[in-house]
């Protein structure tokens, strides 16, 4: 076991290091993809699930990407915007010769369309419509977007692959249920059989970018033929599939699994580190609107015994209480002394002593389609109960997580986990509305200086100051850092490591 | 004979009726939201409000049921929120591998329990009958999920003459896509042969003791003759009945078994629409499951009155 972390670092290089290659390769072929399910739509823009995006991304692009520092990289603009000195006006120049899946040009009007279609549907897109006054062509291939003030966030924004601004034809755009999945990527939709294959095929007319590749943006080689995307939900099934070698690529493996997958016809895949889990706290009503009971919360768990009850070994997590991990430019210690991964029993009974907690139960709210958030859940509950409090876990499935969370009448904590966003605005407690509904002055002083700010390098330090309001006002209870499990046919090579896992720089090795 | 027909028929639409209104009632008190779950974990409270209305989720329970009640009438099950399809076409598309599926397990169950059950019910009693009767309380207590995983860990990766799941690709011929099949549908009929084994054995005890089977022995027949041509006969309405209810408990679906095949049939678009609460999904499954059953129900009824005109409702 203690091989796996080398593993995974030989895995991440080479298949960092593969797409320099590229030349090398021939094209042709077609994979079989397991994932974790069928997804709830082809519609990037109106969905956040991690696996709407894995698939579509492949059809539709975006204005800007990420390479593989997570730095914002253009994709259909021709390059970084020009924006104008007080950061309210950006210029974008669009790459000429990009055409879509239907044949057609796209031109400045597809892309206003597009964003006006995202900032009116996305959620993203409506949580930058705040401060998007106006979107327009100013020219066939330019379009200019002005702010109602300075925004850091929206490049990100304008990158991410879920609740995405893709780009389609204006057409298309001017609806907001989407029918025809027209994109500019490069695989195009081929077929779509429900519960059975999800079919894109290799789009001929792409306009891949010149240079090499570099995470999502640089290059894209379209070396497969085709790539279907199959629905395997039974985690057991993926597992097996995995070890007979009947796919190419396996989605979300249990971490358990890693030596079995090991002994079997496909490599396992580490992406180390993948996501967080996290405990999110309801500051709007309940025990926990009162930040001295969310502190004694936050005293009392042990994060340690948390993560390896999941997780069952070191080589799969790590105890790190800083919100983002090693490697990103977001990473600092700044405020995490409270983070204990032991627990302090002594500290959370006196915080617990002098906040207004009243003998209530602390409602859980969790649910087993994650088994890592139940059993977290079962180690938290020994703990909270050792600093005094009650604990009541709610354990639902996952539909009914999701909608009871909306509700602040419900619950106390509820347990989810999110992959690393590149661009820390986004995650979802720094939103005033997003169920927790952190909202006090300390927030937003941090977090309005950390959004304004168009300098990267001092967007860095000012980042420091929000989580140290994070870990001063407790919204969410970050545990640590947690390893995802993929599996790979040794045949298949050029796949990078990645929360959203890519095949267009994929390729079959003879 | 018809008027029997028309009581059964109009009972039939009365179950449908019950069912419908206790369908609908039961997928909109169940806690869940299909706008949630479609716009994924970060969507704020105003989007899904936004995007209920959007879906006709925003009327009151009362208004929702008299607009599928209109559309049922209408022929139309309505629009299946997440696949962007009509229900119908949801299920028709699913119905090839469900459809052989019960074909291949109910042969696989009938051609395994009834010579197994005829034989254990004449040498009653005998080891043959005990080691049969063990063997059928094993298939009929083993759960089919683990029976699958087995199935696949053996054969599919252990030996690697079937694929581990699925049912084939975009250029699969049916044959391809029936291959698929073998292990799910031998899953399904060594559970289901354990139910139908037992009411043969049973059955079949019933009547070998009878006046009638005494007489055809005594006439000389052979015990062949006596075994298949008398008392299997006489034995059939029961297991008629268990192979009917059998047959429409995997047409509609067998949900544990085709979800760890990942086999794209009716059980499994069940599971994912009960997952992500679509909710004209599952009443229109539910529909159509419940009316296969009633169906079934009523065919039985009429091949009673066929196979024993003593039969009279």
């Amino acid at each position: 076991m203690k091989s796996i972390l080398k593993a995974a670092a030989f895995a991440a290089l080479a298949g960092i290091a593969l797409p320099n290659f590229a030349v090398a390769q021939t094209a042709g072929g077609a994979i079989d993809v397991a994932t974790i399910g069928e997804p709830p739509t082809l519609d990037p823009m109106t969905s956040t699930a991690d696996l709407v995006g894995i698939i579509t991304q492949h059809i539709f692009e975006t204005l800007y990407t990420f390479d593989a520092n997570w730095a914002v990289t253009p994709l259909l603009a021709a390059d970084m915007p020009e924006i104008s000195e007080d950061g309210t006006v950006y210029t974008i120049a669009l790459r000429e010769g990009v055409t879509f899946h239907d044949g057609s040009s796209m031109t400045a009007e597809d892309v206003v369309a597009s964003l006006e279609r995202w900032l009116r549907i996305a959620s993203r897109g409506k949580q930058a419509a705040t401060v998007v006054e106006t979107v327009s062509a100013v020219g066939d291939l330019t379009v200019e977007i002005r702010l109602n003030g300075p925004y850091a966030p929206l490049l990100s924004l304008l990158s991410l692959n879920n609740s995405a601004a893709i780009v389609i034809p204006a057409e298309i755009a001017a609806d907001d249920v989407m029918e025809s999945f027209i994109g500019t990527g490069p695989y195009q939709l081929a077929e779509r059989r429900p519960d059975q294959y999800i079919q894109v095929t290799r789009f001929e007319d792409y306009a891949s970018r010149e240079g090499e590749a570099n995470g999502y943006g640089g290059a894209r080689h379209q070396y497969l033929d085709e790539i279907r995307f199959v629905p395997v939900p039974d985690p057991n099934t993926r597992i097996e599939g995995a070890v007979a070698g009947q796919f190419d690529y396996v989605d979300s493996i249990a971490v358990e699994a890693y030596d079995r997958i090991a002994g079997g016809n496909t490599d396992p895949v580490l992406l180390a580190p993948f996501g967080w889990p996290v405990f999110v706290m309801n500051t709007a009503e309940g025990v926990n609107a009162d930040v001295q009971v969310r502190k004694a919360i936050q005293a009392a768990l042990a994060p340690h015994d948390m993560m390896l009850a999941a997780f069952g070994s070191e080589d799969f997590f790590s105890i790190d209480g800083a919100m983002y991990p090693e490697g990103y430019v977001w990473h600092t210690q700044a405020g995490t002394d409270p983070y204990k991964p032991m627990g302090d029993n002594d500290l959370a009974v006196q915080l617990r002593e002098g906040s207004s907690y009243d003998g209530s139960p602390i409602r859980v709210l969790t649910s087993r389609q994650y088994e890592f958030h139940y059993t977290m859940a079962q180690v938290a509950e020994a703990y909270l109960e050792a600093a005094g409090f009650d604990v009541q876990l709610d354990v639902v499935e996952w539909a009914t997580l999701t909608q009871r969370r909306t509700d602040p009448a419900l619950w106390d904590i509820y347990i989810t986990h999110s992959p690393f966003l590149p661009e820390p605005s986004l995650i979802g407690i720094m939103s005033d509305t997003s169920p927790g509904w952190w909202v006090s002055d300390t927030k937003h002083a941090a977090l309005e200086a950390f959004n304004a700010e168009a300098d990267p390098d001092a967007r860095v330090a000012l980042w420091a100051a929000v989580q140290e309001a994070v870990y001063e006002e407790v919204p969410a209870y970050k545990v640590g850092n947690f390893n995802a499990l993929a599996a790979q046919s040794p045949e298949l090579q050029g796949v990078v490591p990645a929360p959203w896992p890519y095949f267009w720089n994929a390729y079959i090795q003879e | 004979m018809l008027r029997a027909a028309l009581n059964r028929l109009i009972g039939m639409l009365t179950v449908m009726a019950i069912v419908v209104t206790i369908v609908f009632v039961i997928v909109r008190v169940t806690p869940g939201d299909p706008a949630a779950v479609m716009l994924g974990p970060d969507a704020t409270a105003a989007d899904v409000e936004a995007l209920r209305q959007r879906l006709g989720l925003d009327g009151t329970i009362l208004q929702q049921f008299v607009s599928y009640v209109g559309g049922i009438l209408r022929g139309d099950l309505g629009q299946s929120i997440f696949l962007g399809q009509p229900v119908t076409t949801a299920l028709w598309l699913r119905a090839e591998p469900t459809f052989f599926l019960t074909i291949f397990s109910l042969a696989i169950a009938t051609t395994v329990a009834l010579p197994i059950g005829i034989a254990s019910a004449y040498w009653r009693g005998s080891w043959f009958d005990q080691a049969t009767t063990t063997l059928a309380m094993f298939a009929a207590s083993v759960p089919s999920f683990w029976l699958g995983l087995v199935f696949i860990q053996t054969f599919a990766v252990g030996l690697g003459w079937f694929p581990t799941s699925g049912y084939g690709g975009p250029y699969s011929s049916l044959g391809e896509r029936l291959f698929h099949l073998a292990l799910p549908a031998t899953t399904l009929g060594i559970v289901s042969s354990a139910l139908i084994m037992r009411f043969t054995r049973a059955s079949m005890l019933d009547v070998l003791n009878d006046d009638y089977v005494r007489t055809a022995r005594s006439k000389g027949m052979s015990e062949w003759r006596v075994v298949i041509r008398h008392a299997l006969k006489n034995a059939l309405i029961p297991i008629l009945t268990v192979l009917g209810l059998t047959a429409a408990l995997l047409i509609s679906g067998a949900i544990v078994t085709e979800t760890v095949f990942a086999l794209p049939g009716i059980g499994n678009l069940i599971v994912s629409a009960v997952l992500r609460r679509d909710y004209p999904v599952i009443q229109g499954a539910l529909l159509i499951v419940a009316g296969l059953y009633v169906l079934v129900n009523f065919l039985i009824d009429m091949l009673y009155l066929l196979v024993d005109p003593r039969v009279r409702y």
